[in-house]
């Protein structure tokens, strides 16, 4: 797999003409304005980033964030793995849950704020939850969908190969829904940092959606795009890796899966 | 000439082998799909089959004639709706390893994310073997079939031809007592299904093991098979008549004995079809 250099040169070049685009336009859109108090500049931003992130606010505000992120990321994961994998293996449990499922996912996260802060309070745990609630529904449908597709032929092949139904799980409908299961949780990353905010700009007292509201009562909109920002890019962040880690670890259960 | 195999005398000797058995049987099955429902078919009407151990057996008949339905009912994937299907007197209730299939659908058959040889180690690590033993005898069971240079490929690597030499040596490394080929060819160009043929005769008197072969294609039939039987249009299917070939291999499909039965079989078929289009 070699690429040649001639093509990343092009394809970095092209990815910076992108972010320079959208810098300009930011930038553009901010003087046509005419009131920086109301759409601060880019090198404005910037400067009051720069200095957040000296003295350490911006980032004990993303540590926050991230936390509550990927600790509701991951439980609704694994949560959303089981419980799907479960309703597309047993169809009894598939029929019976579906019609509950079909009523709760219109239902968004941030409907569920409200209700959060007044069950768990207004620390981390109902961060918690609305994170895992938003990716717990993506995971379900995403993994009952990849498990319901696996081949039957390469079920039946499995059977006549002697696998038990653990082993038929394990060994054979998993690695199937893998692309699918995938797919979901790339999704899921994304809603996951929509909730955080949703669920840190209503009552919480760090994170980052806590940074953008709070900087309403000051009227600092330099601040809130460092919020926005500083989402954007971290959003952006994760995803890259994610997308990286997924290329090094699952490629041969990614790659020419002819099912679906 | 073939004989029947006589005992355990594969090569790999995995020690003891299952009970020895002489014959199996279909005995009257019957079996409906979707009974009661507007896309109600009977498949299969009192069907009766018999193949003895160590045979080439092909199933032969027109598309839609129950010829798959009978490879799924003996691999314990369906279940007869009445009638019984045994290995002398142990009824089959559901897929086993002494009964491997080997599918016309490669691509899907084979796990996509495993190289062949992890393919074909497959089953053999389902049963708990320890790596080193099933790696040595995937790489033989490779070897048999000629893809110990491909060992290291994932299926989309391999070619249509490949691919069914990969799931062969991944049936036959369970050393299963009776092999079920549904049309396993029938995707493959001419050419390389003759050599995939001519392999398969090979292999099978290497082996020895019993051979149950669906296909819709005359000439194959014949070149492959010690018994050929042959069925009736659906629906309600069961078995027409059998053709006896005790020609030696590699056969041609000019010999004397093959072309006659050739004739013979292509009539019978003939009135199958012909019926089915009088009938519409």
């Amino acid at each position: 797999m070699r690429i040649e250099p001639r093509r990343i040169v092009s394809r970095a070049s092209i990815t910076l003409l992108s972010i320079a685009i959208l810098i300009f336009a930011w930038a553009g859109f901010s003087r046509m304005f005419g009131i920086p108090d109301l759409v601060p500049s880019p090198w404005q931003t910037f400067a009051v980033g720069r200095e957040m992130l000296l003295n350490g606010t911006l980032m004990t505000h993303v540590a926050i964030s991230l936390e509550r992120v990927l600790v509701g990321y991951i439980a609704g994961c694994i949560a959303g793995i089981v419980i799907g994998a479960l309703m597309g293996r047993i169809p009894l449990i598939g029929r019976l849950a579906d019609p509950m499922l079909q009523l709760v996912r219109p239902i968004s996260p941030v409907a569920l704020v409200p209700l959060s802060i007044i069950w768990f309070g207004i620390g981390d745990l109902s961060k918690y939850f609305i994170i895992f609630y938003a990716v717990v529904i993506i995971m379900i449908i995403s993994t009952a969908a990849g498990v319901t597709s696996t081949p039957m032929i390469r079920l039946n092949a499995a059977r006549c190969l002697g696998a038990s139904p653990w082993q038929m799980l394990r060994r054979v409908v998993l690695p199937s829904a893998v692309p699918s299961i995938l797919t979901g949780m790339r999704v899921a990353l994304g809603f996951a940092f929509m909730g955080i905010v949703a669920a840190e700009l209503i009552a919480a007292q760090s994170g980052i959606g806590y940074l953008i509201m709070q900087s309403r009562t000051l009227l600092r909109t330099d601040i809130m795009f460092v919020g926005l920002v500083t989402l954007g890019i971290l959003g952006a962040l994760l995803d890259g890796c994610f997308k990286v880690a997924v290329d090094r670890t699952m490629r041969r259960y990614m790659e020419h899966q002819v099912n679906v | 000439m073939t004989k029947p195999a006589s005992d355990g005398d594969r090569s790999a000797g995995r020690g003891a082998r299952r009970i020895d058995w002489r014959v199996l049987a279909l005995d009257d099955v019957s079996l409906t799909f979707n009974a009661g429902k507007a896309n109600e078919y009977r498949a299969l009407r009192n069907a009766t089959l018999r193949i003895e151990r160590g045979e080439f057996y092909c199933l032969l008949g027109p598309s839609g004639c129950g010829k798959s339905t009978i490879l799924n009912l003996v691999a314990g994937f369906l279940r007869p709706d009445s009638g019984a299907i045994h290995l002398d007197d142990r009824e089959i209730l559901g897929p086993g390893t002494d009964r491997v299939v080997v599918f016309q659908d490669a691509s899907n058959a084979l796990m996509p994310w495993l190289r062949a040889s992890e393919n074909v180690e497959f089953g053999l690590s389902l049963q708990g073997l320890p790596k080193a033993t099933s790696t040595k005898r995937a790489i033989q069971y490779l070897d048999l079939v000629g893809l110990a240079d491909h060992a290291r490929k994932f299926p989309y690597e391999l070619s249509g031809g490949m691919k069914q030499r990969c799931q062969l040596a991944r049936a036959l490394v369970l050393e299963p007592q009776v092999l079920l080929m549904d049309e396993p060819f029938a995707a493959l160009d001419a050419i390389t299904k003759r050599i995939m043929q001519k392999e398969l005769v090979r292999i099978w008197r290497q082996y020895r093991t019993t051979v149950v072969y669906i296909t819709h294609d005359v000439e194959e039939a014949l070149l492959l098979g010690q018994r050929i039987g042959i069925m009736k249009r659906g629906p309600g299917s069961s078995l027409k008549r059998e053709i006896v070939l005790a020609e030696p291999y590699p056969r041609n499909i000019t010999d004397r004995a093959i072309a006659a039965a050739y004739v013979e079989a292509e009539a019978s078929l003939e009135e199958e079809v012909g019926a089915t289009l009088h009938a519409h």
